[in-house]
């Protein structure tokens, strides 16, 4: 067969968007893997080691367990809206791969709004939070959806604001051109001058993939798994995937606006045809610092959930966007 | 039907727990309602089975009714079917997590009234053990407290430690757990060969891995501060007046610990400090168990240093019939005060025996300061009572 199969767009996006589906449920699977044994780590364990070598297998296991499973959805429950609500988390948190620059070529759709395109669909990630409490009809849920919404909502505007130097820095909204403008050694990263937003981000990029210490929509210890409680089996599992895609996708984004994206370190480090390798090796550094933080802090509570947010996270964003634009103007 | 007649406020704590729960109840102008929660018996942070009414506003809790008995297991009336050195082991179930405790207490009330003589190194083995016992209790329940924040990893360190004074104890008892080893007059069986070098090092080793492994890990988490200081704050005159005791007495500032303040067994001879703390919230509560742990490891020390000779249990006969009367022993478990209270109308078998359990009397707390609270607060403040369900039912 030719590649020349290659240039028919649709056909093109279809391969392309079937190969992101791909990857993003590997990312997950992949992901509760690095998380078990990333807490073992911590916690002086060994992790999972039964299921082929080193426990390598176990999120095939795991998966085939989720799949043998049985649904169970509550008798009264909103049957329509409690099935609808982890695919409409699980959606949105995979569509906004088709925008992220692996490498030079490697972008299924080199979008020139590729930001709003993220920042549009990560919000209907909300969507699917409200959807799972209110259709499971528990008291667990319910709060734990109010929470989820008020969270994410909240955390939206430092996320976005934080994107904005970026966005003045790099004269574009397409990844690809934000990547391209950090090119030539780590210097150029925008995490050097934009280093409040770099941590803003980080830490709003929390809040919105729901990891400790902002996993009050989840909250085990007090609402005993919140928006997801009623949920079992393959429902239960895509949440988590998709939580788990989530968290993936923020640490990709994060590394393509500040951390100088498919960009080597230094210019000897170029590897050609292979950049897609310090993509995936940056991710991979941030991911695992967000599990790092998940096995060692406890969880904030609302009230100051909501304090972080608006009293200090977004005041930061709007000082230091002051600052770069000023400093733009000037230069 | 009681629903529509009457509102929320006006049922009794047992019509609620009766399983009718109220009816919504209006809040305000705006017409907004409270939600009725259900938390537990089957709840991951209830610490066994409690049961937690609440009336929640929102994240607030307007209300807290605590509803025990789900692990009632009869204890006392068992006692009185049993005779005396066979109620040893029913004690041992009582608060599961600081056994020894619990089996002293009792041992002491029937001793006190048989008005037995106990052969000293018996008294320093029950005091050593009964330490070591401590800190067997307090670190896990830190770990708890960790764990009901959202922290996972320092309950694992907890348990670590606890999994090795646990192995000491087996090398000792025979039993990991419920050990039935403080007997009437005296103890089971003397220490195995080694064991006080063996405690020795541990303690050591603990002291050291107390600071990197726990209060680094917490005391300076910025997210622990915030959600622990001010939360579920008790006056003193409250504390005094609920009768509360153990840490969250002691963490309001009063100092009262039985084993100073009604002194027993080996504790006369060995010199230690009551920690307190003025603050009275649960970061001080985690603050006095620390302090507590330590003053542990000193005592532990103090004992192993001047360890006595001799016999580990006295001659009481074998059967043991004690006069008719009544006998009262009280000792300071992890929780606080555990009193027992044994009366005897001469038989082979206790007329009846009581136990005043730290637990029960400290969960008053839960109505009293939770209201007021987030919902997330309760898990703290569980934290703060540190309660076992066993030993709050009985």
């Amino acid at each position: 067969m030719s590649l020349d199969i290659l240039n028919h767009e649709p056909l093109r996006f279809l391969i392309s968007f079937a190969l992101i589906l791909f990857l993003v449920l590997n990312l997950a699977a992949i992901l509760t893997l690095a998380e078990r044994k990333v807490s073992a780590y911590i916690q002086l364990r060994y992790g999972p080691n039964r299921v082929g070598p080193r426990g390598l297998l176990q999120p095939a296991a795991d998966i085939f367990k989720l799949f043998t499973k049985e649904n169970v959805s509550p008798n009264r429950a909103d049957r329509w809206i409690f099935l609808a609500a982890p695919i409409a988390m699980f959606i949105p948190a995979a569509a906004v791969w088709l925008v992220i620059p692996f490498a030079p070529e490697a972008v299924v759709a080199d979008l020139n709004i590729a930001i709003v395109f993220f920042i549009a669909i990560t919000s209907i990630g909300a969507l699917g939070v409200i959807m799972a409490g209110y259709g499971s009809r528990s008291n667990f849920s319910l709060l734990g959806a109010l929470r989820g919404a008020a969270q994410m909502i909240s955390y939206e505007v430092p996320l976005i604001l934080s994107l904005l130097g970026v966005i003045l820095l790099a004269g574009s909204l397409s990844l690809v051109d934000i990547v391209n403008a950090q090119s030539g050694g780590f210097w150029h990263w925008y995490f050097l001058p934009q280093f409040p937003m770099f941590v803003v981000f980080y830490i709003a990029g929390l809040a919105e993939a729901r990891r400790v210490p902002f996993d009050l929509p989840e909250g085990e210890s007090e609402i005993s798994g919140g928006f997801m409680v009623e949920y079992s089996g393959m429902t239960w599992g895509l949440i988590q995937a998709s939580e788990f895609a989530s968290m993936g996708l923020i640490s990709a984004l994060h590394v393509t606006l500040f951390l100088g994206g498919w960009q080597p370190p230094v210019e000897f480090l170029d590897l050609g045809n292979f950049d897609w390798i310090w993509f995936g090796l940056k991710t991979a550094l941030i991911m695992f610092t967000f599990q790092w933080i998940r096995w060692t802090v406890p969880r904030l509570r609302m009230d100051q959930l909501m304090d972080f947010g608006w009293k200090i996270l977004v005041p930061i964003c709007l000082v230091w966007l002051l600052v770069t634009a000023g400093v733009m103007l000037i230069i | 039907m009681i629903r529509e007649e009457r509102g929320a406020g006006e049922q009794t704590v047992e019509e609620r727990a009766s399983g009718r729960l109220a009816g919504t109840a209006i809040r305000d102008e705006f017409g907004l309602e409270t939600l009725d929660m259900n938390m537990g018996p089957q709840h991951p942070a209830m610490h066994g089975l409690l049961r937690l009414i609440l009336q929640l506003d929102g994240e607030t809790v307007v209300r807290c009714d605590p509803v025990m008995g789900y692990l009632h297991r009869s204890k006392e009336k068992i006692s009185e079917n049993r005779m005396y050195p066979a109620v040893v082991p029913i004690t041992d179930r009582i608060d599961y997590m600081n056994n020894i405790a619990m089996e002293y207490g009792y041992c002491m009330a029937v001793e006190d009234l048989l008005e037995a003589e106990i052969p000293p190194r018996a008294d320093a083995i029950r005091a050593l053990l009964n330490e070591l016992g401590r800190i067997m209790s307090h670190i896990p329940s830190i770990g708890f407290l960790l764990l009901e924040l959202g922290a996972f990893t320092p309950i694992l360190y907890a348990f670590r430690e606890r999994e090795r004074i646990q192995d000491m104890f087996e090398a000792i008892t025979g039993a990991r757990m419920m050990f039935h080893y403080i007997r009437i007059g005296g103890v089971k069986s003397d220490l195995p060969e080694g064991m006080p070098e063996r405690m020795w090092e541990y303690v050591e080793s603990l002291e050291e891995r107390l600071n990197p492994d726990f209060i680094d890990l917490i005391e300076g988490n910025e997210i622990f501060v915030a959600r622990t200081r001010n939360v579920g704050k008790i006056t003193q005159e409250k504390a005094v007046e609920m009768g509360l005791t153990g840490p969250p007495l002691r963490c309001t500032g009063v100092s009262y610990d039985v084993r100073r303040d009604y002194t027993y067994g080996w504790y006369k001879n060995l010199d230690f400090n009551v920690i307190t703390d003025e603050a009275g919230d649960v970061e001080a509560s985690y603050r006095v168990r620390i302090g507590e742990v330590r003053e542990s490891i000193r005592m532990i020390k103090q004992i192993l240093e001047a360890l006595p000779e001799g016999e580990v249990m006295a001659d009481l006969g074998r059967r043991i019939r004690p006069p008719e009367g009544d006998g009262f022993g009280r000792a300071e478990s992890a929780r606080g005060e555990y009193a027992v209270h044994v009366v005897s109308d001469g038989s082979d078998t206790p007329y009846r025996v009581h136990y005043r359990t730290p637990c029960t009397v400290n969960m008053q707390l839960l109505q009293e300061i939770v209201p007021g609270h987030y919902l997330p607060d309760i898990m703290p403040i569980m934290g703060l009572i540190d309660p076992v369900s066993g030993a709050w039912d009985k």
